[in-house]
Parts: C-alpha cells; sequence; structure tokens
C-alpha cells in the first residue's frame, strides 16, 4: 500500500516538473486562444532600448524606483506615414498596473447600474398615512390575523424600497487604469501629438485608420477644446468618437476597439490618476465651502 | 515575446497575446459569485425543502435566544450584578502611542515647532475623534517610548508616567486637559463652528469624577500648581534616570512656555470673541456684562 502511493506521488510530481516546462499547456484552459478565432495578425513595431528617435515626454510624477517607465510611439494625423515622430515615457503607475478583468467588471457592472438610477420616490410601509392600528382582533372573526392595513400583503400596502448601492471611488479608479494598462499592452493605444487633420473628409480619417491597423471602431479623447475639422469629420462617422477627458469611462474604452489620447491628455490623465495613490481622507463632508485638500 | 523581469507584471505579458479586452469577455473571477440555491424544486427537496417535518423548524418561528422551553432560563435565574454598570456613559479616549506620533512628525503631518494639540493631531489624521460617541479626547501610549525622540509641546486628555517621562527626557512639554463635550467638538473641527459665527464658548472644568486626575501635578494636570509641576518633573527624572533638560534656555522656550487658560479653547483666541471667516476678522465683545461672564 504505502509502496504503491509513493509510486503514485511520484509520477504526479514528474508530471507536474513536465508541465512547468512546457511554456504553452501553462496557460489555464480559459485563457488559452481558440484555434478557430480568425484575427489579423499582430504587427508590433518593436521599441529598441538604444535607438535614436528622440524622446518627446517624460513623466512628471516621480516613478518608484523598481519600476520603469513604459514607452511607446507619438504619432500625428496630418500625414500617413507620421506615425513615429518619437518616443513617449508613460507612468507605469497608471498605464502598467496589472490586469484585473474582475475590477473591470465590477465597475461596468457599477456604471450600467448607475446609468439607469431612478429619483423616483416611494413612501415605505412606515411613512405611508396610517396603518397603526390592529385591523381587526387577532381571534374570533373568522378573518385572517392582521396587524397592520399597511403590510406588503395589503392593497395599498407598502414594502421598504430598495437603496442603490455605492461603489467605491478608489475602485473606479483602479478599473480606469486597469483598462489604460490593457489598452497599451494590447497595442491598441496610441498617442497624438495633436488632433489637426489636413481636411475635415471623413474619408481621410477611414483611410488612415485603415492604413494603421486601428480596427473597426476608434475613441479619441482630449482636454482642450476640439479642432472644427475633426469635429466635422467624426460628426459623421458612428464608429468614431470625440469625448472630453473628464468623460472618460471603463465602458466606453472598452466599448471601442482602439484607445487614442493626445499628450495633453496623457498629462491630465496621469496627474488625475495618481492623485488618489497619495490622498488622504476628507476631513469634513464635501458639501461645505472649505476643504483642506492640496 | 519579450518578458519582464519582474514576476508582478507577467499577467500583462500574458495580456499581449490574448484577445482584446472588451465587454465581452469580462467576468467576476471564478469562485467570486454563488448562486443562491433554489429551495422547493426538483427530485430532492421537491417535498420539504430541506426544512424537515412540522413545527417551529418548518415555519421559522424558532423562540428568542436563551429560551428553554418555558422554564426559567438560565440568563434569567442568575441576579444582575454591577460589573459593566453604565458602560455606556463611560468616557473613551482614543489612543495615540508614541511611535506613531514620531511617525506624524518624520512625515511632516504634525509640525512640532508650533504646540500640538488635539487640532493638529486631527488635522494630520493621527487620530479621529467622534465626541457624539462618548470621546473625550485622545491618551499617549508608551508603545515607541524607547524610540521617541522629538521636542514636543503637547496638550492631550491622558498619559501615562512612561509617556511624560519620554517626552521630558527630549527636552518637551505634556499637559493634560479637560474638555467638555461641546468644547471638544469645536476643538475637533474648528471650520464649521467658526461658520456658524457663535461666539466661541468657554472650557468648563472637569467634573468630580475626574478633578482630581487634572489638579495632580503628577499627571501634568492643567489645574496643577505649577511650583509643584516642576518638582514632579525633578522626582520623574530621578526615578528614570535621566538628566532633564533645562527648558528656560533652551532656543524655543517661547513655544515651550506657551500654555492654555484652563477656560480657553484654541491658543490666542479667548472665550467670547467671534471668528469672521468670510472677512477673515476676529469680533471682540466690549459689554460689560458679557466680559464678566466670560472672564469669571
Amino acid at each position: 500500500m504505502l509502496r504503491l502511493s509513493i509510486i503514485v506521488a511520484c509520477r504526479q510530481l514528474g508530471k507536474r516538473c513536465i508541465s512547468s516546462l512546457t511554456g504553452e499547456s501553462a496557460l489555464p484552459a480559459n485563457l488559452r486562444i481558440p484555434s478557430n478565432l480568425i484575427e489579423l495578425p499582430r504587427t508590433k513595431r518593436s521599441l529598441s532600448p538604444g535607438c535614436e528617435l528622440p524622446v518627446l515626454r517624460r513623466c512628471e510624477a516621480e516613478i518608484p524606483v523598481h519600476l520603469s517607465a513604459k514607452q511607446t510611439w507619438l504619432e500625428s494625423l496630418r500625414s500617413r506615414e507620421d506615425d513615429e515622430l518619437g518616443l513617449v515615457e508613460l507612468h507605469p503607475d497608471v498605464f502598467s498596473v496589472p490586469p484585473r478583468v474582475d475590477i473591470l467588471h465590477q465597475v461596468e457592472v457599477w456604471q450600467r447600474n448607475f446609468k439607469r438610477i431612478s429619483h423616483a420616490k416611494v413612501k415605505s410601509r412606515a411613512e405611508v398615512r396610517g396603518g397603526g392600528k390592529k385591523p381587526w382582533n387577532q381571534k374570533g372573526g373568522g378573518r385572517a390575523r392582521h396587524g397592520s392595513i399597511r403590510s406588503p400583503i395589503w392593497r395599498g400596502g407598502r414594502s421598504t424600497s430598495p437603496a442603490a448601492s455605492p461603489n467605491k471611488a478608489s475602485l473606479r479608479v483602479l478599473g480606469l487604469k486597469v483598462a489604460l494598462s490593457s489598452k497599451l499592452a494590447q497595442d491598441d493605444l496610441h498617442i497624438l501629438d495633436s488632433l489637426e487633420l489636413p481636411t475635415p473628409d471623413p474619408q481621410y480619417l477611414q483611410d488612415l485608420a485603415r492604413y494603421r491597423n486601428w480596427g473597426e471602431s476608434i475613441l479619441i479623447v482630449d482636454v482642450n477644446e476640439l479642432p472644427e475639422n475633426i469635429l466635422q469629420a467624426t460628426a459623421s462617422l458612428k464608429t468614431v468618437n470625440v469625448i472630453p477627458a473628464l468623460g472618460l469611462n471603463v465602458h466606453s474604452m472598452l466599448k471601442h476597439e482602439t484607445l487614442v489620447l493626445t499628450l495633453e491628455t496623457v498629462n491630465f490623465l496621469e496627474k488625475k490618476l495618481l492623485w488618489h495613490d497619495s490622498r488622504f481622507t476628507p476631513l469634513y463632508p464635501f458639501k461645505l465651502p472649505y476643504s483642506d485638500y492640496p | 515575446m519579450s518578458t519582464s523581469k519582474t514576476t508582478g507584471r507577467k499577467a500583462l505579458d500574458i495580456l499581449k497575446t490574448l484577445p482584446r479586452v472588451s465587454l465581452e469577455n469580462l467576468r467576476p473571477n471564478p469562485g467570486a459569485r454563488k448562486t443562491e440555491r433554489q429551495r422547493g424544486r426538483g427530485l430532492h427537496g421537491g417535498c420539504k425543502s430541506g426544512r424537515g417535518h412540522k413545527g417551529e423548524r418548518q415555519r421559522g418561528n424558532r423562540p428568542r435566544l436563551g429560551f428553554e422551553g418555558g422554564q426559567t432560563p438560565f440568563y434569567l435565574v442568575i441576579p444582575k450584578y454591577g460589573y459593566n454598570k453604565g458602560h455606556s456613559r463611560q468616557p473613551q479616549y482614543q489612543p495615540l502611542s508614541l511611535k506613531r506620533l514620531q511617525y506624524l512628525i518624520d512625515l511632516g503631518r504634525v509640525d512640532p515647532t508650533y504646540p500640538i494639540d488635539l487640532t493638529q493631531l486631527i488635522n494630520g489624521r493621527g487620530v479621529t475623534v467622534q465626541p457624539l460617541k462618548r470621546d473625550y479626547g485622545v491618551q499617549l501610549v508608551e508603545e515607541g517610548a524607547d524610540i521617541f525622540s522629538a521636542k514636543v509641546n503637547i496638550e492631550v486628555q491622558i498619559a501615562s508616567e512612561g509617556v511624560i517621562a519620554a517626552i521630558e527626557r527630549n527636552g518637551g512639554v505634556i499637559t493634560t486637559s479637560f474638555y467638555d463635550p461641546i468644547t471638544l467638538g469645536i476643538l475637533c473641527k474648528p471650520v464649521p463652528f467658526f461658520q456658524r459665527g457663535q461666539p466661541i464658548p468657554k472650557r468648563i472644568f472637569p467634573g468630580e469624577d475626574s478633578i482630581l486626575y487634572y489638579t495632580d501635578a503628577k499627571n501634568r494636570g492643567y489645574l496643577a500648581d505649577p511650583e509643584q509641576l516642576s518638582q514632579a518633573r525633578q522626582e520623574l527624572a530621578q526615578k528614570y534616570g535621566y538628566v532633564l533638560p533645562d527648558i528656560s534656555k533652551d532656543e524655543a522656550y517661547r513655544m515651550l512656555a506657551m500654555r492654555k487658560d484652563p477656560r480657553q479653547i484654541f491658543f490666542g483666541l479667548s472665550p467670547g470673541w467671534v471668528v469672521n471667516m468670510a472677512e477673515k476678522k476676529i469680533l471682540k465683545p466690549t459689554d460689560e456684562k458679557l466680559l464678566r461672564y466670560y472672564n469669571s
């Protein structure tokens, strides 16, 4: 019996060693790509560490010692070939956080629920007029026992109305960071110097997107006031959308295949999202005119 | 595929070869959600739904906890005794250790070049005091007394002998003082009070249960005799075996010698004054009646 069990244990150990050596089977079954998936081959241009292209943007915030800045290309909409203007450095605490799909799911569910929050007010059983007195005696009437005419099983009775559960601000911030990081890791994040277009023609924008493999749908984000040309070009396109940086959210980012940011938007997002890492609890409620936040 | 050297970022490398993260493939972590069991359906449970046969168990109207079927229950047999008498009204003092105070000072969240009172500690997010929940202030705790090395002039509500020795060994000053719940609320959150535009009230003296603590020089009480205070400082130095630094020759003597009046809540503001936040002005009363009331 003992010998048998030792032999079985040794076999299992051997199997484990072999499986850990081969890289493919290390992935769990739900993460493996199905064989029948049709997709364009990814042609990612490599970023060599010793290249001569200038680094056009450095991170304003300090980068932790154990991390290094993420690099990506700076592109332009002025012509088709302007897709390697230089390098841009991105903060690892915003653009390279561990990809937590469960957090994205929580934020997405919250966003969908929050969209349809109703401000309708229904009075609860306690707030409805009447119902304090016992309608009839407990025994002797030949009728069912009741304690209040406003109980939930009565006509005109009320139950307590359900309250919407709030979602933590820190979770939503992490959701934005995870979404940005996964877009960058999958090569779906593009950074532009500005949104200047040579023509207001929508066809030009579509051709450029197809030439650069930007996918079916594009979300363009900017902090400043948008130029006239890009507004006209995107007005008639259903799959190319422009939103201000304050409206950036997880749902829109995941709904569109490609995310396009301008350099100023990157600055804005890094400043806003990194502030949450070092912020402290508010001392006074936000409705007061005084706040001791920096 | 380039792999990152740190193990924590491996997931991002795996993500590069996976299908695009989109609204279609979001899911909670495996095992994070549990579906509720549907009772009263199917082969096993269609009859009694797992609740057994008849009675309180099936109908879910179990009697209260401790009920013994009509016999006088155990918890009523034993008579009450005053171990926890009045526990819901006993004053609470939030603990603040010397280790944490040193941490706050090192990070610059509390400035030791000014006298430290409850407002400074709360603004630096060192302690949370809730006067409505029977909190009467903070107590300084001895943890970290051996590493404490700041020279401070601090005012707390309760301090033990070891804490007093640790602070005075570094040339600091400590005072224990009493705040009644109303003035404590003002001291914790001054800005909402100033915006109300009311005159600053005067502090009330401690009640008969704590007056002995605050008049004792050994506790560095704010009502103690100054001569006895200096004597007690010397005695404590002898007991703990350190040389008491002479404060009067110190550079920061003016800061260290600052003390509040027993009726005063804030440094530099007397009771009866009104702080106008909008115009940034201080209004002082001139009526004799008022002056007599606030100075008594």
